[in-house]
């Protein structure tokens, strides 16, 4: 009993130890897209909002793309040399990391990012979070 | 050893992929694939638009190399150039590819002219990107049938949210003079005039991508080669005379992706005005499974002309081997089902005189061509940059 209960509290540990993705607006954005919405911003489809994306392909990108979109890094890439390749999108900004993220996303009325959950300062509102 | 240098060359430019775009500086993308076909078990005919698969390991079929550039001249407005390099019939030839300008008057409306893509089918603005979609070879029942894949004029491109997902319509006009069309296992001229093409889609968050297109064009082409006749005399005989007939082609598709389970389906409709018996209809169906970083997939495909029926399964198992470079295995077995048919598969001028004349005759001259079959394998790599 005790080592099953040991395995458990490792358990939350672990899950406590796995990093929340939060997707972030700014803090007096009134608009609250939905998680089908903000995949739609990301993928270049709906332009309400502007995406605000991270260069390299970090866990927290990844985690991202997974749980919004379902695609993975290669995934993505081809979808987007479908557009670029067209003339009908363009991947979206990049900057290098969460700090400029919720920097840019704090600053800009209209932007949308997602970042660690530990990063996410008062400048900026999270509409949901990821698991 | 060549082909190992090429696919390390390839690996190595894939993985410094770059894909930062900012408006107003000069950006470029490159895509390529590097493979070989094989076709066996059918010894006196090619297959292919071109004639390109037959019975040596070729690399003409299936490889490709293009590079994008774009310039921003100011923030909605941009030049788009591609220059590649593509095998035409034995030899490799480098040449432009689209070349456009674009302005993008706001976040739904983008206006383009100069050589764009013509939207014919579901895949056609990105055939060269073999990345892009989960085949080495596109099904050739129908995408063989059209063989014009960009064209000078402009296009309006629409986009927005709806209630039921995003919509992009897009409507294009323009010609496409001088091109080279492949009948026969030989190039001949066609102008295609008053290039008519639309397509409208709609991408839902659930169910995958609808799209519905259309395209026309007046053609102008004589199908005509040196042969032998059924007298044993040289002549020069007139195959096909289109003298701007309207060509019509309509199409309908589905995509669907949810990340571990993936489909397409398309179905085509072509005519030429005043020929109502030379209708051909075509479809495949594809359905694939991803594994961790393999796909495997499935593909049924289907054509019907007058003359006959083809139809083939493909079997496909591709890799990703990098985020950018995707391995790719293809088995593709095609069978002549109905007709005194060549489907995709190519004869040449005489094949088809012989074959023609054996059919006039009931077979008391000429020579009939028999119904070709063939097992096709493809192995090779795609990549962007």
């Amino acid at each position: 009993m005790n080592k099953l209960l040991s395995a458990l509290a490792l358990l939350g540990c672990a899950s406590l130890a796995q990093a929340e993705v939060a997707v972030i607006v700014n803090a007096g954005a009134s608009a609250a897209p939905s998680q089908a919405d903000v995949a739609n911003i990301f993928l270049g489809k709906d332009k309400s909002l502007k995406g605000v994306d991270i260069k390299d392909w970090t866990p927290t990108k990844d985690k991202f793309y997974s749980a919004v979109t379902s695609k993975n890094e290669a995934q993505l890439k081809a979808y987007w040399s479908g557009l670029v390749f067209t003339g009908k999108g363009q991947p979206l900004p990049t900057v290098a990391d969460d700090a400029a993220v919720v920097a840019k996303v704090g600053a800009e009325a209209d932007a949308i990012g997602y970042v660690d959950a530990a990063s996410v300062t008062p400048a900026v509102k999270v509409l949901f979070t990821l698991p | 050893m060549r082909k190992v240098h090429l696919l390390s060359l390839a690996i190595a430019m894939a993985s410094s992929t770059a894909y930062a775009v900012e408006q107003g500086e000069f950006v470029y993308n490159g895509f390529g694939t590097l493979g070989i076909t094989h076709l066996g078990g059918e010894d006196d005919l090619d297959y292919g638009i071109q004639g390109q698969t037959n019975d040596g390991w070729r690399g003409d079929q299936l490889s490709k190399f293009a590079v994008q550039g774009q310039y921003g001249i100011t923030d909605t407005l941009s030049l788009t150039a591609q220059l590649g390099t593509k095998p035409v019939q034995d030899s490799w030839e480098v040449g432009p590819g689209n070349i456009y300008l674009a302005w993008q008057a706001n976040d739904n409306l983008t206006l383009r002219g100069g050589r764009i893509g013509t939207p014919i089918y579901m895949y056609s603005e990105t055939l060269q990107v073999g990345f892009s979609y989960p085949w080495l070879r596109l099904p050739e029942e129908v995408y063989s049938l059209v063989q014009l894949t960009n064209h000078e004029g402009a296009d309006i491109l629409y986009n927005r949210g709806t209630a039921l997902g995003a919509v992009s319509f897009q409507v294009s006009g323009g010609q496409a003079k001088n091109r080279d069309v492949y009948s026969l296992d030989d190039t001949h001229d066609i102008d295609y005039n008053n290039v008519f093409a639309t397509s409208l889609a709609l991408s839902t968050d659930n169910f995958g991508t609808f799209r519905i297109g259309y395209a026309e064009a007046d053609i102008k082409t004589t199908i005509d080669e040196n042969i032998i006749n059924a007298f044993g005399s040289p002549q020069n005989y007139v195959f096909n005379d289109l003298d701007n007939q309207k060509g019509k082609f309509s199409s309908i598709g589905h995509q669907y992706d949810n990340g571990t389970w993936l489909s397409a389906a398309e179905a085509i409709k072509l005519t030429t005005e005043s020929n109502n018996s030379n209708e051909t209809t075509a479809f495949y169906v594809m359905g694939g499974r991803r594994f961790g970083d393999y796909l495997g997939h499935l593909t049924y495909a289907q054509l019907d002309a007058p003359a006959g029926r083809q139809n083939s399964m493909t079997y496909g198992l591709n890799y990703s081997m990098t985020p950018t470079v995707t391995l790719k295995g293809e088995y593709k077995r095609v069978d002549i089902s109905q007709g005194n048919y060549t489907g995709v598969f190519r004869a040449d001028a005489q094949q088809t005189y012989d074959n023609g004349v054996a059919e006039l005759t009931n077979g008391v001259l000429g020579e009939p061509l028999g119904t070709p079959d063939g097992d096709i394998i493809s192995v090779g790599v795609d990549f962007i940059f």
